[in-house]
């Protein structure tokens, strides 16, 4: 899709609806107001982008898709899957959700009245790309009344070099419903793409959404991902995610319990090894009276990786009766690589309950001496202690099938520096 | 070779920067015996439990040897599969390592098949009761007791020469000392030797041990058979001191070896 974003704009928007192209107009002029972000910015500090939004090239469709994985591919039993290539929706298998494309969706004010709207374009500037130049995204509607049990799965490609894509799932639940959701985020082998997928989910009242992402980029991918989840009374949210690639890989997201008794649990892992740079902020917002959050992540980093959490918990005035705990634990397993885990708690009522930890150092030598003394040799201690590590989070991730190759790839990044002598 | 020592201690020096700890201790354990080592707080019967097992950070010198072959130039690993274990006075916590997994793991590092280190496991659960740890976390939300058999369990199944069982009696009560005492006596045979480290007699009631050592000031004072843990019971360690004509040592703050019984049930 070569030319200005301007002429870019227009096409995506040509035969469209109006509120569409209004969007992508708004989203373009705040593109051009900003600029790439530094580390100086609050919400970008400890990272230092070493890539130009600029440099990639946006694409007017989709490249080959690639073979299934083995995340997607431990999942039997869906309820529907959906494949994005370069930010082009493709194959669409619906189940017993409405699933397409926002085009399907033109006729339901509430799947247009919030489609696009939940992360503001001014936030930043993949954030003004993202809504400028996605093409028409992916929507999951589930009507009011109707549970899924069984998981949609959303396939995230890159797979053409050289180029910026911009994915959009938006997930529109009405009341009483439940669904799970698995989004998988990944790139053609030894490719040089910039991501920048957005979920955005609206969960109506008494909803319950479960949202596992997979982050499994080729090492030269860079992926800037812009997540946003808004909660209604009484609805639960699930979050479990896995960050294992890219090399750069940023996940923000922001969940805001607007509505009374809604709640948020959020289990994840993350691995970075090499060069790699993981980065996680997470933004959780108590509007609502007797709303809940419990956020809990563990990562670990060898070689010379880096890795970023910063927890933001805010709880306005009026969430009384409120209870917020963030957690994050980090594994640093190599002298050159290094964490910077901030949990923070910003808190306007005095009716709570609140909770921060972080913590960040080596394998405890008093565990490594325990698993020695029944005869395990040193790097079959570390290995399991590693394991260990992680299962209390892979135990919580929502979608159970999940578990096994998730395990599988943080196991895998630890055996194979063991076995090459880097940690 | 019914005096094959299973463990042997020649002249063990072990200190912390420059605090001596163990003085030149002497300690020889043949197999199908159980020995116990008595001593009061501070005498040196943990330090010794953990540099025989060949924790960091103790400077020592000295000779050990397990079945004859030496042990202080072996890391920690290989002294277990040499066939020295220890169970713990204050196991760790170990989050998200399975007991069961874990023991299994031990027994494929001895090289032991899968298949006969399952039936390890389950007969030494049952004659143990650590049935219901196998599927948590290493000692995950375990009370005393349970650590304790949690800890024995390990060693049933994974059949060391050695055992060094490190205060496995303290802090429990009377009925759980009786189970911890049977699972001692169902690790007792010919191919073990048992050291069991006390500070109270009381586990010896159902354990008999077949020599009892005294622990002073970081060497053994005296030696001797059972009787020698009933002396202790009526006597305290001063009766042990006056007959050796030992100088007291200042009272360690908060130990119970000085003036009246150790054995407050």
């Amino acid at each position: 899709m070569a030319g200005a974003p301007e002429s870019i704009v227009d096409r995506l928007s040509d035969g469209g609806p109006d509120w569409l192209a209004t969007q992508r107009k708004e989203a373009l002029a705040s593109w051009a107001s900003q600029s790439m972000p530094t580390s100086k910015e609050e919400e970008w500090r400890y990272v230092d982008l070493d890539f130009d939004i600029d440099d990639y090239r946006p694409v007017d469709g989709a490249g080959d898709p690639l073979d299934i994985d083995e995340f997607s591919g431990a999942i039997l039993a869906t309820s529907g899957r959906a494949t994005v290539v370069d930010g082009w929706p493709g194959d669409v298998e619906p189940g017993r959700v409405n699933l397409g494309t926002i085009e399907r969706f033109l006729d339901l004010p509430s799947v247009t009245d919030r489609y696009g709207t939940a992360v503001d374009p001014a936030q930043s500037i993949f954030a003004a790309a993202q809504r400028a130049l996605a093409p028409g995204g992916l929507v999951i509607h589930v009507p009011s009344g109707v549970a899924i049990d069984d998981p949609v799965v959303v396939d995230l490609q890159a797979v053409t070099p050289g180029s910026v894509s911009f994915p959009h799932v938006s997930i529109v639940m009405e009341e009483n419903t439940e669904v799970s959701v698995v989004v998988i985020s990944r790139s053609a082998p030894g490719i040089d793409v910039l991501h920048i997928p957005t979920i955005e989910a609206f969960v109506g009242d008494a909803g319950r959404l479960s949202l596992t992402t997979i982050q499994n980029h080729d090492r030269r991918a860079k992926s800037v991902a812009n997540h946003k989840i808004v909660l209604g009374r009484d609805s639960t949210l699930k979050i479990g995610e896995v960050g294992l690639g890219a090399g750069y890989g940023r996940q923000r997201l922001a969940v805001d319990l607007n509505g009374a008794g809604a709640s948020v649990q959020m289990n994840g892992v993350y691995f970075g090894d090499s060069d790699q740079v993981l980065d996680y902020r997470v933004f959780v917002t108590h509007r609502g009276p007797k709303t809940a959050s419990n956020i809990f992540l563990k990562g670990a980093v060898q070689d010379q990786a880096q890795a970023v959490w910063t927890g933001l918990v805010r709880i306005e005035s009026e969430a009384v009766g409120t209870s917020a705990f963030e957690t994050n634990r980090n594994l640093v397993l190599s002298e050159g690589a290094r964490v910077n885990s901030v949990p923070n708690l910003e808190i306007l009522t005095d009716d709570l309950q609140c909770g921060h930890g972080s913590s960040s150092g080596p394998l405890e030598e008093e565990h490594l001496y325990y698993l020695m003394s029944r005869g395990l040799q040193k790097d079959r201690a570390e290995r399991l202690l590693v394991r260990g590590f992680f299962e209390e989070m892979i135990t919580k991730l929502p979608v159970k099938s999940l578990a096994g190759p998730s395990r599988e790839a943080v196991n895998r990044k630890y055996g194979e520096a063991q076995r090459e002598g880097r940690v | 070779m019914a005096d094959r020592p299973a463990l042997d201690v020649h002249n063990l020096k072990v200190s912390v920067g420059d605090v001596g700890i163990l003085k030149g201790l002497d300690l020889t354990v043949p197999f199908g015996e159980v020995h116990a080592i008595m001593g009061p707080n501070g005498s040196g019967k943990s330090t010794l439990s953990h540099v025989l097992s060949g924790k960091s950070g103790y400077e020592v010198s000295g000779d050990v040897w397990l079945d004859g072959e030496p042990l202080l130039v072996m890391d920690v690993d290989q002294r277990a599969r040499a066939g020295l274990m220890q169970a713990f006075q204050y196991p760790v916590q170990v989050p998200g390592v399975g007991l069961g997994s874990f023991v299994l793991e031990a027994g494929a590092a001895q090289g032991i098949a899968a298949s006969d280190m399952n039936e390890k496991v389950s007969a030494a659960a049952d004659a143990v009761g650590a049935g219901p740890f196998l599927e948590r976390a290493i000692n995950d939300g375990l009370s005393g007791g349970e650590k304790k058999r949690s800890e024995i369990f390990q060693i049933v199944a994974l059949q060391p020469k050695v055992a060094i069982l490190d205060e496995i009696d303290s802090g429990l009560d009377i009925d759980a000392v009786r189970d911890v005492a049977d699972a001692v006596q169902a690790l007792r045979g010919p191919g073990v030797g048992i050291v069991l480290i006390t500070h109270y007699s009381r586990i010896l009631e159902h354990v008999t041990p077949d020599r009892v050592h005294v622990m002073m000031d970081g060497t053994v004072v005296d030696t001797g058979g059972p009787e020698l843990a009933d002396e202790l019971e009526e006597g305290g360690y001063q009766s042990i001191r006056n007959r050796l004509g030992l100088t007291s040592r200042a009272p360690d703050p908060g130990t119970t070896d000085e003036g009246s019984t150790p054995f407050d049930f």
